[in-house]
């Protein structure tokens, strides 16, 4: 049942971030259309100090190619560099736990999964990692996918926007996203969560004793609240601790847990606003906006309707209207990050959550969630072209079959790299080596972790259990193909259409509420479609299976 | 040659990014908690005797029938809370273990009572902190009973 306290605390929350990301879009535009600031007097002598010692040129524009090859050499240099870190940590400074390094197989898929804004976590951190791997593997990784994400969202609206006729240089909007969004951002939240009770220090993990006599506790307390900053705003979600969100030190009260979830609808969000600010137009922006958010405004009342309560697997302090609200989101905008454990959850919660992974622009992570939602149009503007046979147009740009076919690829990509893993998995008997059977239990949970890889989102059933060199490999091969391949598609389709031919008169009102419901309905048809069959196998057959448990006694269902 | 550029781009750019996020910010930062907000940057330690005796954050393995005990089933597994109909529960036990009155235990967990949505919600009550609190109302009932 949805009640009243449910109403407030989501009106709250969505109220108080879609106002601040309002005033964010602004602030964006004038970062990525270099127009001047307060912030240049400190600002600029450090970017071009960056730029002078990288050897950058930040002024040459790039084409597609260009600009997708240097961020994909920068990413792969980074992910290697965050591999040495994890694999020989034991033998370098900051360790003071003496851990010792990752095997090659968890490393890799752990920086696959950073570089990627991922975060699958095949390890407790609190366990594994050194402070120098919190710090200059994992949280540097959360840094830079973000900045990677929010660069591309920038280059795919440049291209659409059509005033620069370019995508725009990649070194300029990786480093400015980092200088004057990321960083300045993380710091003002790395206080606040401070402040609320995470910690953040670097003098090692004390065994203390407790007040009954002969117990003993380990507290873990490191950089957690400058991880948990990023992790968050860069739509991340790999936490300093294997419990995640749920851990109270990374997560210690219903205001925090509150606080954190507005974090990660900030940016995403504000990029939406972004695209009517860039284009010119803020019915454009407001299209994307209320798409995004009515597809999210639906998984939130499903999941809602389907009572959570308190009980195995979910935090008092939080109780089940955040952990809820969380879960949905946390999917929606493909962070990834946890506050309760999956299992504690309806099955209709977890059908929710495939959703926001399966859609991905509901409204989808840092950047990449604003270049999905373009797919989408692009897709749906194509197919209402064909119902009403005219040529389709975006924004006075015709739509050409180029265009619609990278689109599709887009689209493909994510289908074909979860169901074939999925059935692989399956196929070579993989399930049995995380303690899974093949049935719907264990179908939900390595379909899940499939989805979630290619997603980016992160979040995950199998935890440590899922360090077994198969899942380790093939789910970081789905994370980098579901990450870049994407981006190189639309990249392409935002180049070509930012120096095509623009006309005044426009084809379909984009800026209508009308095309809002067609679009909304055919992510929903495009999405349902190609995943019906998985979803059945899954969490729909669990739900069925769950409902004789519900109405004890009298046996109905499977 | 042009490629060859490109990696060495990368790779500088990869050296300062990583000094940049991954050293100075976290670094700095832990200066600023260490400073402003030291108590909570160590990881809220509740103290007795002068001694830490563990964060007000984390459940304590309380299994002794004189103190309230947490739950173990919670997704984290240190959840430090429990609902108040949890904690009532085991009024009754602790009364018969030590002899404090029920109406003063009762009076000890609505004095401690949070709930999970400000104002409203679900009640819960802070494990350590209400055992810590019969611990130094009763000192001689639970001087067996702690370190």
């Amino acid at each position: 049942m949805l009640t009243l306290e449910d109403l407030f605390v989501v009106a709250v929350v969505w109220g108080t971030v879609i106002v601040l990301s309002w005033f964010l879009s602004s602030y964006l535009l004038g970062v990525f259309t270099g127009r001047k600031s307060r912030l240049d007097r400190i600002l600029v002598p450090v970017e071009n100090f960056i730029y002078l010692l990288a050897g950058i040129d930040s002024s040459k524009n790039m084409g597609w190619k260009e600009y997708f090859k240097t961020l994909l050499y920068l990413n792969a240099g980074e992910a290697i560099l965050a591999f040495f870190i994890l694999m020989f940590q034991q033998s370098l400074p900051l360790n003071p736990m003496h851990y010792s390094g990752m095997s090659w197989s968890l490393a890799l898929n752990t920086v696959l999964s950073f570089s990627s804004n991922t975060n699958l976590q095949h390890y407790n951190g609190e366990l594994t990692l050194s402070y120098l791997s919190q710090m200059s593997a994992i949280q540097f990784l959360q840094f830079t996918s973000a900045a990677t994400g929010l660069a591309v969202g920038v280059a795919v609206i440049r291209g659409f926007a059509g005033k620069a006729r370019t995508i725009g240089n990649f070194y300029y909007d990786y480093v400015r996203s980092l200088t004057r969004v990321l960083l300045p951002l993380a710091f003002i939240a790395t206080i606040i969560l401070i402040f609320m009770g995470v910690p953040q220090a670097l003098s090692g993990y004390p065994t203390v004793s407790t007040l009954q006599k002969g117990a003993t506790e380990i507290l873990y307390k490191g950089p957690v609240a400058s991880l948990v900053s990023i992790m968050q705003l860069g739509t991340n979600g790999g936490g300093y601790f294997g419990a995640n969100s749920a851990y109270p030190l990374q997560n210690p009260s219903q205001l925090s847990d509150l606080f954190e979830i507005g974090m990660m609808m900030f940016i995403p969000t504000s990029l939406l606003f972004l695209f009517g600010r860039m284009v010119g137009d803020n019915r454009e922006g407001r299209t994307l906006f209320l798409a995004a958010y009515a597809i999210y405004g639906i998984d939130l009342l499903i999941a809602f309707l389907s009572t959570t309560v308190i009980g195995r697997g979910l935090e008092v302090r939080i109780g089940g209207v955040a952990s809820t609200l969380w879960t949905v989101t946390t999917t929606a905008f493909t962070t990834g990050s946890l506050n309760a454990s999956l299992s504690g959850f309806n099955p209709v919660v977890i059908l929710t959550a495939f959703f926001g992974m399966l859609i991905q622009a509901a409204p989808g992570g840092v950047g990449v969630g604003a270049m999905y939602l373009i797919m989408y149009v692009i897709v749906t503007i194509f197919l209402v072209g064909l119902m009403a046979g005219r040529t389709p147009e975006y924004l006075g740009v015709k739509i050409e079959g180029s265009d619609v076919k990278l689109a599709v690829a887009a689209f493909l990509t994510h289908p074909i790299i979860i169901l074939v893993p999925t059935v692989v998995a399956f196929a070579i008997g993989a399930e049995s080596t995380v303690g899974l059977a093949a049935n719907a239990t264990g179908f939900t949970r390595i379909f899940y972790e499939f989805t979630s890889a290619a997603a980016n989102n992160g979040s995950d059933y199998l935890g440590a259990a899922g360090n077994t060199v198969f899942f380790n490999v093939a789910t970081g091969i789905v994370m980098w193909v579901g990450r870049f391949l994407p981006i190189l598609f639309m990249l392409a389709i935002a180049d070509g259409v930012s120096t095509r031919k623009r006309s005044q008169k426009q084809g379909l009102k984009t800026g209508s509420i009308s095309f809002v419901v067609i679009l909304v309905f055919s992510i929903f048809i495009l999405t349902v479609l190609t995943f019906f069959p998985f979803l059945v196998l899954g969490p729909v057959l669990q739900f069925l299976q769950g409902m004789k448990l519900s109405i004890g006694g009298v046996i109905f269902g499977l | 040659m042009k490629g060859f550029r490109n990696l060495s781009t990368a790779a500088r750019l990869t050296l300062i990014s990583v000094v940049i996020c991954g050293l100075l910010f976290p670094i700095i930062m832990t200066g600023i908690g260490q400073v402003a907000a030291p108590w909570q940057s160590n990881g809220s330690q509740v103290y007795y005797d002068g001694k830490s005796i563990g964060s007000d954050l984390i459940s304590q393995d309380f299994s002794a029938p004189v103190f309230f005990h947490p739950r173990n089933d919670s997704a984290s597994g240190v959840d430090p809370d429990i609902t108040l109909t949890y904690a009532l529960s085991q009024v009754p036990r602790i009364h018969n273990a030590t002899g404090i009155p029920e109406s003063f235990l009762n009076a000890t967990l609505e004095k401690y009572t949070q709930y999970t949505m400000f104002f409203f919600g679900t009640k819960y009550v802070n494990v350590l902190n209400v055992n810590l609190y019969l611990m130094e109302s009763f000192p001689s009932i639970y001087a067996p009973y702690v370190q």
